[in-house]
């Protein structure tokens, strides 16, 4: 925990610093997101389930 | 009272860069075995490359009963992605990032890509296959999902070697670049030949649950092996962030590398040398089968034969390079062995030998071995250091396209030839003009790296010249001041 304002804890990452992280982690996650919602729809449609 | 907040803030800011993924500092030093951690990246490409050539190619046609020019288009589409690595090289060089950082974002998408594609590409191929339900599924449903899903496995792999190896380029000084180019082939290899064993051993006996699981493992593979290879490797760095790039065009950037003296000829001197040694590749084996009556198990020993000369050749040309050889030296022996190698494989089939054939084909291995070697340490080397990932994206381009299309063209002439009046598929006929070519391109390859060779000898003369009495000056003082 320094005192310097433009740090932030708890990394000691600078605010754009911080940012760009979790631009990272945004961005796996749409991926992510996406790829499972494609695997599911061919799942779905070559054994479908719930009826 | 207890200051939880505090406590919290103190245990949370002692652990946290710990967990980060990027070193805090560039260290002068790499040691070996974080140059091993990071060539793991190189495994999951050959992986990748084995499971999209070699497996997939046999489960679709004969499993999944996919028409097999079907099949031929599909694995070629990630080849369409080839020319861009030039362009990835280059936004990796020119990244903005408030980190400093250039390689790992692109490594973290390539990885992605390469996990996406895989994670789709079983429940795609079932569908394309009319699999269970799927057969009243419409065609472009399978049709489009496939082709993503190999798109998707494409890209990343294009990516993740691209970035990688100009991320290996970054990490050790120059004298150090042998060494790490003959680590991430012995890697790549390493990876493929590993992962087709797995893969044959996994799908000994075929169930679309264990497709599903083979291809989707390998996904999770790919991810962990590529997060244990890219952790803290790259530094962070405030001060490239802080002074961020001037905007540069793709094409200025191109056409500052493409000045450079040799560059030109030098992917010139790939394409030919690449396409020369890819084009057997795949014809090896039916050429010992049908031509000199080889069982299975024997076709199956010429590939390993190939790669353990091209082994042999990755290492010779480490210990020579590592010891200041010049690359481009390397390279032309490398092509001037694989000339007559090929004329031996055409002799094999006169003589009727299979020892012929099987020396020819650990001759043609070694030189490809020394060829690859050579031509990516040169490229390296030539690149100035702020362009590393736009040559190796070029020299990547050029390679994976030339490979490419020498693999096609060589099955295209043999359907050719053997399309012909008067040919058998008993007869060496419809191979000679293939491995005539090969010998052809090869030779090409060497008048065209002649003047690039003497050129970088006449330099490296020069500056051998001028250099060497100052270092044997600051040697001598050193040793007399020791004494």
């Amino acid at each position: 925990m320094s005192n310097d304002p433009d740090k932030v804890w708890p990394t000691g990452l600078t605010l754009r610093e911080a940012e760009e992280v979790h631009s990272y982690l945004i961005d796996g996650t749409r991926v992510f997101g996406v790829i499972a919602l494609i695997a599911h729809v061919l799942v779905a449609v070559s054994t479908p389930w719930l009826g | 009272m207890f200051n939880y907040k505090r406590f919290a803030l103190a245990r949370l800011s002692a652990i946290g860069p710990r967990w980060l993924p990027f070193a805090d500092v560039a260290s002068t030093e790499v040691p070996l075995s974080r140059l091993l951690r990071l060539s793991l990246f190189q495994v999951t490409v050959g992986m990748a490359l084995v499971l999209l050539v070699g497996t997939l190619n046999r489960v679709m046609i004969v499993e999944l009963k996919v028409p097999a020019s079907l099949v031929a288009v599909m694995l070629a589409l990630p080849l369409v992605f080839a020319p861009f690595r030039a362009l990835i090289g280059f936004r990796s060089d020119t990244f903005r990032s408030a980190l400093g950082l250039r390689r790992l974002p692109y490594i973290f998408k390539g990885t992605m890509y390469q996990f996406g594609g895989f994670a789709i590409m079983p429940f795609a191929l079932l569908v394309l296959s009319g699999y269970g339900e799927a057969v009243d599924a419409p065609r472009w449903l399978g049709l489009s999902a496939a082709a993503l899903a190999f798109l998707l496995v494409g890209a990343g792999v294009h990516i993740v070697q691209t970035v990688g190896l100009a991320l290996a380029t970054d990490l050790v000084p120059e004298e150090d670049q042998p060494k790490v180019v003959g680590l991430m082939y012995v890697m790549l290899l390493v990876g493929m030949i590993l992962s087709a064993f797995a893969y044959g051993a996994l799908l000994e006996t075929y169930t679309p649950g264990r497709l599903v699981q083979v291809i989707q493992g390998s996904a999770v593979v790919t991810i962990v092996l590529n997060g244990i290879a890219m952790w803290k490797q790259e530094a962070r760095n405030r001060e490239r962030a802080q002074a961020p790039q001037p905007v540069v065009r793709f094409s200025d950037a191109w056409a500052r590398l493409a000045a450079r003296r040799g560059m030109l000829r030098l992917l010139v001197v790939i394409a030919l040398g690449t396409a020369g040694f890819g084009m057997a590749d795949v014809l090896l084996e039916p050429y010992g089968g049908q031509v000199l009556q080889m069982t299975v198990a024997q076709t199956t020993r010429l590939t390993v034969v190939l790669a353990t000369g091209s082994l042999i050749g990755f290492g010779l040309a480490s210990r020579w390079l590592g010891r200041g050889g010049q690359p481009m030296l390397v390279a032309v022996m490398g092509a001037a062995i694989g000339v007559p190698a090929f004329l031996m494989v055409l002799a094999s089939a006169v003589a009727g030998s299979v020892a012929l054939l099987i020396a020819a084909t650990l001759a043609a291995g070694f030189g490809a071995g020394l060829f690859g070697h050579g031509t990516l340490t040169a490229t390296m080397r030539t690149a100035p250091r702020d362009q590393i990932g736009l040559s190796l994206g070029a020299w990547g381009a050029v390679q994976t396209t030339a490979a490419g299309v020498a693999i096609a063209v060589g099955g295209a002439i043999r359907d050719l030839m053997l399309l012909a009046p008067g040919t058998t598929a008993a007869g060496a006929a419809p191979y000679i003009p293939v491995f005539a070519l090969e010998a052809a391109l090869l030779a090409l390859a060497l008048v065209a790296a002649w003047p690039l060779w003497r050129q970088r000898l006449d330099r490296g003369q020069n500056e051998t010249s001028l250099e060497t009495k100052p270092s044997a000056v600051g040697q001598e003082s050193m040793v007399t001041t020791e004494a």
